[in-house]
């Protein structure tokens, strides 16, 4: 399943919506400063102790679209504890019946009023649980704060007998819902850090000592911008850097054309070399056929075996002739037909000029479909019985090194008559 | 019967004196008045109990300053776990409760005025107050057997009669649990017979106790179970466990039929002993006068033994009487015991009889002029029946 995360929508809402039904989850931090203020005041007191929270309530929405659903919105609500007012002693703002009175917690208050989110309470050796009045406490506080999810941090001392262990419990109730009373509290960067990295709260420093030593010492670090001078630095050097790569790019571009080219040239003379090896095989044969023609007066081309006569005999089935080169009055020179057959044979890779070659039906041939340019090639080398495998033989007719002495040999001796000029001279073999 | 009332008080205090020494100075008192004295609820025999002393102070504070602890209170056939926390340092302030497992308990400060006017000097405050507080815990209880109607009903009609509406504890069983709902209430017409059982015997209303405890497993009503509690010496009183059997609760039945049948059948069954025990006393009276200087010795208190000495023709012996629980129902035994004559196991010669001319529906004065009549025609054998297997 494909699960996207869309956005976060922050809004920041004091208070938050506190229906049931919407907000289904929440999440609790305090600072480790304040949690240890709050932990210091506590232990301290000779009995139980109070006082309230304040810090912010924020709402984040987020919507999630995966596969199986359109979108679904979740909103989660975010308490953070930024700071705590305790209080100088019990009763100090409710009665013997649990009753609050207004004026003397705006008295506590004061102006901290409306950030309070919440309150606290510190017995020893007592349950997890809400007292009695401390729920009576809770509803009215409630209602005149009115902050409808107002939560309730209680902490508890527990000691063991002889003093050995003691153990300080906390838990963050949100009693004015039904279910899931009891939130989990983070204290952030307290805990593993060695895999987590150092999180930055959000709590507003509205210490006037911090913002005057960085006014004085801020411009060691801070340009005119209010960026950070380490950063301006840093990406020159990464400005630097992308140049260079740039120019590297286009020094790269130019040598792999100049090794293109260089590469061309190197094909090309690769069959100009394998031309010339074909020639001077042909010629050969055809000294040698001429020496056996005088001394056996009979047609040997149609029962002699030998590789040759087959290939010839080959080379007369051809099913279509070349055409030539291009026909001009003057025939062209030996060595301008070599050129011109390279040029032919280099260009071989090309669908075009590869059609000028002709396609024989290798005789013994395993019956392979020789549809390319290459068939000739093909068969003849199936037929020389160099037992090429399929796949590779077009290679081997421009590349191959090794076989090309005999291949290019019958290729030539087979490209021979159709290069041909009409007049026929001694260079090409009579094919009769 | 005296001493099984005090050995029980003792078991359920579990040594009270220990845990007010641990207290807070200030709070002693308090706790006190609690301990020795309290008695909440219908169940007067199990007292209120304090577990779980624990302090408020800093670890280095020197005790004795323990200030929060859990009460321990029986309602309902059940056990409420209340803590209470107050604070050594400030003495004055009044506690505060957790009210264990019953979280939704939450009483009205209003209807507890002994919160409100929380008043430290005062040793019975707390008392008081936790009286209070299991009287809100009641009407929370009824509250929560409104989500039952059959139970509701039972409830209700069981209110409406005066006979039993004053004096009853409920206890709604939680959905989750295997505890069901629970109806204990004093049977009524147990009061004025106790009161006049203990003007004959030596009972103490104030320690004993007859309560009925219906339990209903489910909300039909299917599965009742009621039980008799009875405080040990008027079990003993009554004849012993096995004497006393409830009939089981029908089903289809309501409480409002059930409760008068069982109230019946145990006032029938004291009425009974106290008949009995009118009769046996008859009986000795009536003895007495007739046999006069003969009495030995007679059990004063239950009236349930006599001995005497009597002489016929120069032989003396000695007769002794044991009446039965459901006498005049069974007749007394009567034993003959020789003086002069021994067994051989060292004992003295006795025969015991107990079939004899007899009739319940006899007064003490016949009983005693049968019984007259009896020795005198059973003596001869008897005092053969002496000289001949006893030894002098």
């Amino acid at each position: 399943m494909y699960h996207l995360l869309m956005g976060i929508i922050e809004c920041a809402a004091a208070g938050g919506s506190g229906i049931d039904g919407d907000v289904s989850i929440m999440a609790a931090s305090i600072s480790g400063y304040t949690f240890s203020s709050v932990c210091f005041h506590s232990a301290n007191s000779n009995s139980d102790h109070e006082g309230f929270l304040l810090g912010e309530v924020r709402q984040e929405e987020t919507v999630s679209i995966s596969d199986t659903q359109i979108s679904t919105a979740e909103l989660l609500q975010v308490v953070e504890i930024h700071n705590h007012d305790p209080c100088a002693q019990l009763f100090s703002f409710y009665d013997y019946a649990g009753k609050v009175n207004e004026d003397n917690l705006n008295r506590i208050l004061k102006d901290r009023r409306k950030s309070v989110i919440g309150w606290y309470r510190f017995r020893r050796n007592t349950q997890q649980q809400m007292s009695f009045r401390e729920q009576i406490i809770h509803k009215q506080l409630t209602q005149l704060l009115g902050v409808p999810d107002l939560v309730f941090l209680l902490f508890s001392f527990i000691s063991t007998a002889n003093s050995s262990t003691h153990a300080l419990e906390y838990v963050l109730f949100r009693p004015n819902r039904r279910y899931n009373q009891r939130i989990t509290l983070t204290i952030p960067n307290l805990g593993n850090t060695s895999q987590q990295e150092y999180k930055v709260s959000s709590v507003p420093n509205t210490s006037l000592n911090y913002a005057k030593v960085i006014k004085e010492h801020g411009a060691e670090f801070f340009d005119k911008d209010g960026v950070m001078k380490d950063i301006r630095t840093i990406f020159q050097v990464y400005s630097a850097l992308q140049d260079k790569v740039q120019a590297v790019c286009g020094e790269v571009e130019q040598s792999e054309r100049v090794k293109e080219k260089i590469q061309e040239d190197v094909n090309k003379l690769k069959q100009q070399i394998a031309l010339r090896k074909r020639k001077t095989a042909e010629e050969e044969r055809r000294l040698r056929e001429a020496q056996n023609a005088e001394s056996h007066p009979t047609s040997e081309e149609n029962s002699e075996p030998s590789e040759t006569s087959l290939l010839s005999r080959v080379a007369f089935h051809a099913p279509s002739a070349p055409e030539r080169p291009g026909t001009s009055p003057n025939p062209p020179s030996y060595s301008d037909l070599l050129s011109q057959e390279d040029s032919l044979l280099s260009s071989s890779s090309s669908p075009t000029s590869a059609a000028l070659l002709p396609r024989p039906q290798a005789v013994g041939s395993p019956g392979h479909p020789t549809p390319g340019p290459l068939g000739m090639g093909l068969g003849l080398s199936l037929g020389l019985g160099l037992g090429l495998g399929d796949s590779s033989e077009y290679e081997n007719l421009v590349s191959e090194a090794a076989h090309l002495p005999m291949v290019s040999a019958s290729v030539l001796a087979q490209g021979r008559p159709a290069a041909l000029s009409p007049d026929g001279d001694a260079r090409g073999s009579q094919t009769s | 019967i005296l001493y099984c009332g005090f050995y029980l008080w003792k078991m359920n205090n579990m040594s009270p004196e220990v845990a007010l020494h641990r207290i807070s100075p200030e709070l002693r008192p308090l706790l006190c008045s609690v301990v020795r004295n309290g008695r909440v609820g219908l169940d007067s025999t199990n007292c209120l109990r304090v577990t779980d002393l624990k302090t408020g102070c800093t670890s280095l504070t020197p005790g004795p300053c323990c200030d929060r602890f859990k009460l321990h209170i029986p309602y309902a056939g059940e056990t409420l776990k209340w803590d209470i926390i107050f604070n050594a340092r400030y003495p004055e302030l009044p506690p505060d409760f957790i009210f264990g497992e019953d979280a939704e308990f939450l009483p009205e400060p209003s209807e507890l005025p002994h919160l409100v006017q929380w008043d430290a000097g005062d040793p019975e405050c707390l008392l008081q107050l936790v009286k209070e507080l299991i009287q809100q815990y009641h009407q929370y209880q009824c509250q929560r057997l409104r989500e039952s109607s059959r139970l509701l009903f039972e409830y209700d009609s069981l209110l409406e009669d005066p006979n039993y509406g004053r004096n009853m504890e409920i206890y709604a069983g939680r959905k989750n649990s295997w505890v069901g709902d629970r109806i204990v209430l004093v049977c009524p017409s147990f009061i004025s017979i106790m009161s006049s059982l203990s003007q004959d015997t030596a009972l103490d209303p104030g320690e004993d106790v007859a309560l009925l405890s219906v339990s209903f497993e489910d909300a039909e009503a299917t599965q009742v179970f009621p039980k008799l509690y009875l405080s040990p010496s008027i079990e003993h009183a009554l004849g012993g466990s096995s004497a006393l059997h409830i009939p089981a609760f029908p089903s289809g039945g309501c409480l409002i039929d059930y409760v008068p049948q069982v109230c019946q059948l145990l006032t029938n069954k004291v009425q009974y002993v106290i008949q009995g025990y009118h009769k046996r006393r008859e009986y000795i009276a009536a003895f007495l006068s007739h046999f006069g200087m003969g009495v030995v010795e007679y059990d004063a208190e239950g009236f349930t033994k006599l001995t005497l000495l009597l002489m016929w023709k120069d032989f003396c012996f000695l007769v002794h009487v044991d009446l039965p629980l459901y006498f005049p129902r069974d007749q007394p035994t009567l034993t003959f015991q020789s003086v002069y004559h021994f067994t051989n196991s060292g004992q003295l010669y006795s025969q015991v009889q107990k079939s004899y001319p007899y009739s319940p529906r006899w007064d003490g004065n016949e009983m005693a002029k049968r019984a007259k009549a009896y020795f005198k025609s059973f003596i001869p054998q008897f005092q053969e029946g002496a000289f001949a297997n006893g030894k002098l």
